[in-house]
């Protein structure tokens, strides 16, 4: 019993990393653009499957398709702002989530339809060499392709950090996140911010997908349901603390995997939902949460 | 430098100023003044870019403003500080100065400037580390002052700069202006508080329901009859 429930929290942190990583992307774009992206799940499929060609196609390594994958979909994410996400930009402030779900919806639907057509609706995984490969701590076994995963989370965090706190850019994202006409006024080209920051979460939920792709699977489907997972992740942890993205990603897979031992697997999406619910109910800026970004 | 001629501002069908006119010289400090839902900070957002303009031109240095994106005014030299709360309260006073020398034009004397505003407000430099939030009204109108310093205008336009600070604190920063003016900046700023205002200005003119109604120099301005019986002595 006790190497099954630590069997399950290793694999509940491991699979959280991934909850983190996806949340990164959705955090950024919700905290400056004030957008809720649905089809960040749908960004992250286009990016499991890049990594999956990439391996099966070139025979490149997901490891070192991953830049790649970084700049074609940060050229994706430009795209997709210049010919949708611009027009919801021009809406008020307070009308641009209740915009964006809808467009973002639809964007699903297109992506998700798509995807079925070239790619055919199979579940595709990345098998390296070293897929099968795992690393043993006392009973508990730790795959290296999805350990691999959870460490580029926490580096994906940590750059983005570092980025927000000592660049210059960083400083204009975190100005327009607070107050977008006080950052024009500075002189920052507000607009341009918006495209660079929409970009960087569609790379970043690209990464988690060439990560997805190698550790777990993708399908044309499967883009909901990280979408779901990174929003609960984004309310437990509040915008304002990348790293606390990371913590709250780990916090929810492990709570699953715990929920699913203890009271049986139906109950791992339940313990997800009522840890939404409680975090919402009495503390509703999350637990890293600052009143601004 | 700064030239307004028959300018006029609407939200949708709302119009809330109209016909106005007004200019900055060079080196002086200029008060637009008026009550409270006059249009004065109306007049300021569409000046920046922040709101369509309906009719009317404004010229900086000659060359047009209309149209113009906000954060290109600011490389241009014209640099607003709007009603209170200017700077960002979750980044620290650092950062806001150092965000405030963003534009290319400012950034390459951005260690330079930002001794420049130490020396004024050493205050800042005390706080260096503390997030803007945790500021007090008085500090937080001084770091607003600075961040826009620190973006070296040639043109400074404040709103309001006495809104909800104490009288020591309010006359600080009008000498503050004043020091800002003898660096060679030239001034505009928008006040409800008249006999301040008018002790610094050199011209003033005064806004009522959208329109000028006055101007004149200051003292002309405070000796006038109309505007004594309507403003001065309440």
């Amino acid at each position: 019993m006790t190497q099954l429930i630590l069997q399950s929290a290793v694999s509940g942190i491991l699979v959280g990393g991934m909850y983190g990583l996806v949340a990164l992307g959705l955090a950024l774009a919700f905290g400056v653009l004030k957008v809720l992206n649905v089809a960040h799940g749908e960004l992250l499929m286009l990016g499991g499957y890049a990594a999956f060609f990439a391996f099966t196609v070139w025979g490149l390594d997901p490891f070192v398709s991953l830049p790649l994958v970084f700049i074609t979909m940060f050229v994706f994410g430009v795209i997709l702002y210049y010919a949708l996400f611009r027009y919801v930009m021009r809406t008020e402030i307070n009308t641009r989530i209740k915009n964006s779900l809808l467009l973002s919806f639809g964007l699903v639907l297109v992506l998700q339809a798509l995807a079925v057509r070239l790619f055919t609706a199979d579940e595709r995984t990345i098998s390296t060499a070293y897929s099968s490969e795992a690393i043993t701590i006392g009973l508990v076994r730790v795959p290296v392709v999805r350990l691999a995963g959870l460490v580029v989370a926490v580096v994906a965090a940590l750059v983005l950090e570092w980025v927000l706190s000592r660049t210059r850019f960083g400083r204009a994202l975190r100005a327009t996140s607070e107050d977008w006409t006080r950052a024009a006024l500075t002189g920052v080209d507000v607009r341009r911010v918006y495209l660079i920051a929409f970009a960087i979460s569609a790379a970043l939920a690209a990464i988690a997908g060439s990560m997805i792709s190698l550790g777990y699977s993708v399908s044309p489907s499967i883009g909901l349901g990280w979408t779901l997972k990174a929003l609960i992740v984004v309310v437990l942890a509040g915008l304002g603390s990348m790293r606390g993205i990371i913590v709250a990603g780990l916090f929810l897979g492990l709570m699953e995997s715990l929920a699913a031992v203890w009271l049986g697997g139906r109950y791992r999406e339940v313990a997800a939902l009522v840890l939404f619910l409680v975090v919402l109910s009495f503390r509703p800026q999350g637990f890293f949460g600052r009143a601004h970004v | 430098m700064l030239v307004v001629e028959g300018l006029e501002v609407a939200y949708g069908d709302l119009q809330v100023v109209w016909n106005v006119s007004f200019e900055v010289p060079k080196n002086s400090i200029v008060a637009i003044l008026g009550p409270n839902g006059a249009g004065k900070t109306t007049t300021l957002l569409a000046l920046m870019g922040l709101l369509q303009v309906k009719a009317g031109s404004a010229s900086f240095k000659g060359n047009s403003l209309i149209g113009v994106p906000t954060h290109e005014m600011v490389e241009r030299g014209l640099v607003m500080i709007p009603e209170e709360r200017a700077a960002f309260s979750s980044l620290t006073v650092a950062e806001n100065l150092q965000l405030g020398a963003y534009t290319p034009r400012a950034r390459p004397s951005l260690e330079k400037t930002l001794d420049e505003v130490f020396a004024i407000f050493p205050r800042l430099a005390e706080r260096k580390t503390q997030r803007a939030g945790t500021l007090s009204g008085g500090e937080r109108q001084m770091l607003a002052i600075g961040k826009a310093l620190m973006a070296r205008p040639e043109l400074l336009i404040l709103d309001e700069p006495s809104l909800g600070l104490s009288p020591i604190v309010v006359e600080r920063i009008f000498e503050v202006i004043q020091q800002i003016r003898d660096r060679g900046v030239s001034v505009l700023m928008v006040e409800q508080h008249l006999e301040m205002a008018l002790e610094v200005a050199d011209h003033a003119y005064i806004l009522e329901m959208g329109s000028i109604v006055a101007d004149g120099t200051s003292s002309e301005l405070a000796a006038d009859q109309r505007v004594q019986e309507a403003y001065l002595s309440l």
